[in-house]
This record gives C-alpha cells, structure tokens and sequence, in this order.
C-alpha cells in the first residue's frame, strides 16, 4: 500500500472516505461494512461517535424514503429478537486508522455491541433537502466535511447541490483527477453546488432538511472550480 | 528466473483461461455464419477488458480493494444493489452455462443424457471451490485449457484462403445472405462474451487472494497484455474454423459438438479427442470462475469475509453464497433448457450490465487516496474513457437488438 496515510488525522468527506468503506480487524479479517456513521452532539459540534453496521443501519439507506418503514418491517420480521431495528455499533475508539478500509485495534469475535441507533445518522443528513432562508429549494445534501478537533472528527461543513449523495464521484476533493471527459461532466453537472459552513445551516432531523440561514450563493464557495 | 516462470505461467493461464462457454458458442456461430468479418468485435472486447482488467488489478494490488468493493464506496448501497442484483443474474447465468458447457462436453464422449451428468458435474464444481486451493483452480483448468489450441493447428491445418480471409477481416461487409441487424447484434454479443463482467470482478478478487503488491503491477500487465490478446486470437481462430467448415455447408451452430466439428474434420479423432480435453477443461475452469465471482460479489457488497486465502470457516457467508449459487445453477440446468440457449443470453445481458461495473473502476483507478502514485496514466485514461462510452452503446443497443434480430435468427 502505497497511502497509508491515516485519514482519520485529516479532514474527510464523510460519505466519500468513510460510508461504505470495508471494516478490517487486527488480524485482517473482515466483519462488514460501514453502514452508516453515528453522530452525537457535543461542545465543538456533531462529531463522529460510532460506525453502524448490519442490516438495520443499510436497509434504511437501501429504502430511500421508504427506509424507516422497510427497518420496522426488518423488526417485525422477528418479534421475538430484541432491538433487532437497532444496528451493531462500533465506537470509534476501536478505529486505529482509515485508508482505502477501516483499519480496527480489536479482533473481531464479540466486538459488536447492539446499542446503536440512538444517535444521530450520517445516512439521514445525508440527500436531506435543504432549503433557502425564503423556502426556495437550494439542492441536497451531497456530502458532510468533517475535521479534527480535539481527537474527534466534527462535522464543519455540507456540500449542497443537485442530484443525489455520492454523485460527485470522489471529484470535489481534487478537480485535476481525471479521465478529462469525466472530470468535466461532473463539473458541469456540479456547477452550483456549494461548500455551506455548518454555522450558517440548521438541520432539522425529525423533518430531514437543512435550512440556511442566507442564500446558497451567498453563503457558500464553489465545491468544485469551473 | 523465478519471475520469468511466474510471468509465463500467469500468461499461459491467461490464455488457457480467456475462452469460456460464451467465447466457444459465440464465435463458433459467428464464425460459421460471418466468417471473420466480425473479428473486429472480438478485437475490441479483448482491448476494453486488458484496459479494464489491468486498471481493476492494478487498483486491487494497490490498495487491496477488489471490485465490488469499489463499486458499493463510489455509487453507494442503492445502485450498488442495482448493480449486484444485476451482474449477479448474469453471472449466475454464466454460472449455468459453464456447468453445462462442462456436462454438455462430457456427454460428447460417455453419450449418458446430459441431465445425468449435471448434478455430477454441479457437485465437483462445488467440491472444488470448498477444498482446493486458489492456486489451483487458477493454474490447473488454465493450463488444460490451452489444449483449445489444437482449433489454431486445425485452422492451420485446413488451410484456408488467407488473403480472402484477410480481405473479410479488414473490409466492412458481410455476407450477402446475412441481415445488418444481425451482423449488429453478433457485435454485440462478442463484445459481451470478450468483457463479461465476471472476468474483472474474479480478476481484481484474484489479485487479493495472491497478495499483490505495487511490486506485482508489472507481472500483472504482462499477464493480461499478452495473454488475454492471445486468448482473443484463439477465439478468432475458432471463428475461422467454423468458416471453413461449416460455413459453405450452411451449418449454423447450435451444439457444443457442432463447435469441435471443423476440428474432427480437420485433424481426426486424436484433434477431436484434445478439443473435447479443452472444453472441459475450459468450462470447468470457467465454472469455477464464476462461481467464485458470485460469492465475490455478495461478500464485497455486504463487507463479509471472502476468500479462498482465509478458511472455509473463518469466510462462512462466502462459502454459502457458492453453495447456494451452484445449487440454483444445476436446478436451472436441470429444467432441460439447452445450455446454448442460457449462453447466447447471458453475454447479450453482459453487455447491457457492464457500465455500472466499468464507471467506478475508471473513477477510482484515477483516485490518487487510492491509487499514490499508480494512478492512470493518459494512455489508460484515454482508453478507459473511449470504452466507457463504448460500454454504453452496447448496453443500449443490446436489448432492442435481441429483439429485433429475435436472438440474431
């Protein structure tokens, strides 16, 4: 491996560097996915508290609108089994490093703990519409910027625009990467969309959209040069 | 010296393991009904999977990420489901056809019914991949299958015109009795059989299951840029074959035996003997391949243990997904449906699946998080792109084309 650099160390992209991403115990085994990212408010901010893995966190993301429904029916699904709906959470104090995988200090027999769900979810803000301070629909939620503070990762800013989480294709972070032709249609496409600070955003999770609190030309820079 | 040994062993199963039940039906009917007037197809699908597959191991032996991996980060769960949900009718298809490609081999020889030999061969496929090593299953079918070369020795053999052939090869025209519709959905499925989407998903996999490293880029690329080449021209020179022997009898091919006939005519039994050496060899390779592919990509998308590198207990889900698999493609076979049939479908269907596939494979092999310093050059970007596009316009051509053609009839 040639970038062992730890991500964890820098500033990520949430969905870009850490959704989805393999989870590898000590001994290189590995015991799923990143499902989806617990996030708990505290003093500096939301910060990244816990990785969510397994059914419960990825059919909700799988469901798209239908999500809540579909993980109440995975519970029902099995009535008998206590906070099935809840997902298997991994504290991120068992993270040792984030490259192309999640890299974890621990084996992995046992290390799942079903306490997740309580938290706020990285998969909901993420695609959460946002809207402008007049009620105007400024875009989505494409992807949350988090950076260190204080051995936490804290959520600084959102990406808002058109299209869906994940269209960006990893181009935001570095606009040279090529191939050219895809490079510019991701531009293209990625015209308007905006790097918004977290300050100026307030998030509503129980109604799932983000208002501003000035216009997104205002208030935001250019995700990505033109 | 050792790396040398390495290099022409990885070469030769390249080519061993280039053609599979797709490659055999589909060129032999090609080449029977079109001679080599469609081997530019055959020639680009070998150029877009050496560019795809070299980019998918490359990005697998930097960073350890086989494909579906790749796929499920950059285009998320939803179209990743897509895309599983997808490629995995198709290569449980392929799955299908190769199991009956290996029993439709066998039964050429023992003359029991076909059915009878499926659950048997189902269940070696299946003994296989629980058991044996990865290494194995890599280097053993890959090597016995190099025995289809005895098609290259019979198109030798039978000595054809090769100004005329040259002459078909290089001009845009068909024979007269063909429609261009047809001659445009046997593109397609060429293109299809050269670039299924199994082979980068079991190529990147492989990759991990051996451990590659940056070191290994360069054996790697000798592999695929000399072997898979190799591979397409033995798949051409099936089409010649089928040309030259069944063409002006106005035999279409619609019979794994009907594939080995010019072979038989051209060299006798002991030619007809390593021919039929060679299907079984091929398509149980292939077999194997696919099956693999299949838990592959299940695993990947749900971040499961996979693997032949790991204990069959240690990669439970892995091993069940195979079992699974091999189950339901033996009970599609066992329904009597000709193994033909499932093949001529299941490249069609490949062509229309490959660009979720191909997209995050081109976005990440230029993704310097990943890749440092081994991101895509120019070249690769250049070529990446123009299959890309590529890619699509066979996917949207692919279904309108099977049905106006009704399966190129």
């Amino acid at each position: 491996m040639t970038d062992t650099a730890d991500r964890l160390q820098g500033s990520i992209d949430g969905l870009l560097h850490l959704m989805d991403r393999q989870l590898i115990d000590v001994d290189g085994l590995f015991l799923g996915k990143v499902d989806d990212v617990e996030l708990t408010a505290g003093d500096d901010g939301l910060a990244i508290t816990a990785l969510l893995t397994g059914a419960a966190a990825l059919v909700g993301r799988l469901g798209g609108r239908l999500g809540d429904e579909l993980i109440t029916k995975w519970g029902q699904a099995r009535p008998a089994e206590p906070h099935r709906t809840r997902p298997w959470r991994l504290s991120m104090d068992l993270v040792d490093r984030l490259d192309s995988a999640v890299h974890l200090t621990v084996g992995r027999d046992e290390v799942l703990s079903r306490d997740g769900g309580e938290g706020l979810r990285l998969g909901s803000l993420a695609g959460m519409t946002v809207f402008e301070p007049d009620g105007d629909k400024a875009g989505r939620v494409l992807d949350a910027r988090f950076e260190p503070r204080a051995a936490r990762l804290v959520l600084r800013s959102l990406l808002v625009g058109r299209g869906g989480p994940g269209s960006l294709l990893g181009y935001d972070r570095r606009s040279e990467q090529g191939p050219r032709v895809l490079a510019t249609l991701v531009r293209l496409w990625h015209r308007d969309t905006r790097v918004v600070d977290v300050d100026d955003a307030d998030i509503d999770w129980t109604l799932e959209q983000v208002r501003l609190r000035e216009r997104l030309e205002v208030a935001g820079k250019r995700a990505l040069d033109v | 010296m050792k790396k040398y040994l390495g290099v022409a062993l990885g070469v030769l199963t390249a080519i061993g393991g280039f053609v599979d039940i797709g490659d055999l039906v589909t060129n032999a009917q090609v080449g029977a009904r079109f001679g080599v007037s469609l081997a530019w197809a055959t020639g680009v699908g070998v150029i877009g999977i050496c560019v795809f597959a070299e980019m998918s191991g490359r990005v697998a032996a930097v960073s350890g990420r086989p494909t579906f991996d790749l796929v499920r980060e950059r285009v998320g769960p939803r179209l990743g489901m897509l895309n599983l949900v997808s490629s995995m009718l198709i290569t449980l298809l392929t799955f299908a056809a190769e199991i009956g490609g290996v029993s439709l081999a066998i039964q050429l020889v023992v003359s029991v019914h076909e059915l009878l030999i499926v659950p048997v061969v189902a269940l070696c496929v299946w003994l296989v991949l629980w058991r044996a090593k990865f290494s194995i299953i890599e280097n053993l079918f890959g090597l016995l299958g190099l025995a289809l070369l005895v098609f290259a020795v019979a198109a030798w053999h039978l000595g054809p015109d090769w100004g005329a052939l040259t002459h078909q090869a290089t001009h845009a025209a068909k024979p007269h009795d063909e429609f261009w519709s047809t001659y445009a959905y046997y593109a397609v499925a060429l293109f299809g059989a050269a670039m299924t989407p199994y082979e980068v998903f079991f190529f990147s996999s492989g990759g991990v299951e051996e451990g590659w490293t940056p070191d290994d880029i360069g054996v790697m690329r000798a592999n695929v840029l000399i072997g898979f080449p190799l591979g397409g021209m033995l798949s051409i020179a099936i089409s010649v074959t089928a040309w030259v022997v069944l063409g002006p009898l106005n035999i279409g091919v619609d019979s794994l035996g009907q594939v080995g006939l010019p072979v038989a005519v051209a060299l006798g039994k002991i030619g007809l003997a390593i021919a039929l050496l060679g299907f079984v060899a091929a398509t149980f390779g292939a077999a194997c391949e696919t099956g693999l592919s299949v838990g592959y990509s299940v695993a990947q998308y749900f971040g499961a243990q996979w693997g032949k590198y790991v204990r069959p207990n240690e990669a439970v889900v892995f091993h069940v997904v195979i079992l699974l698999a091999t189950i339901a493609a033996a009970a599609v076979l066992m329904t009597d449906v000709d193994p033909v049939l499932i093949t001529e479908m299941s490249v069609v269907f490949s062509a229309v699946a490959l660009p979720l596939t191909y997209l995050p494979i081109l976005v990440v092999a230029n993704d310097p998080d990943y890749m440092g310093e081994h991101v895509n050059g120019r070249f690769a970007n250049v070529l990446g792109t123009v299959f890309l596009v590529a890619v699509v316009a066979a996917a949207v051509a692919a279904i309108p084309l099977m049905i106006w053609t009704r399966m190129g009839q």
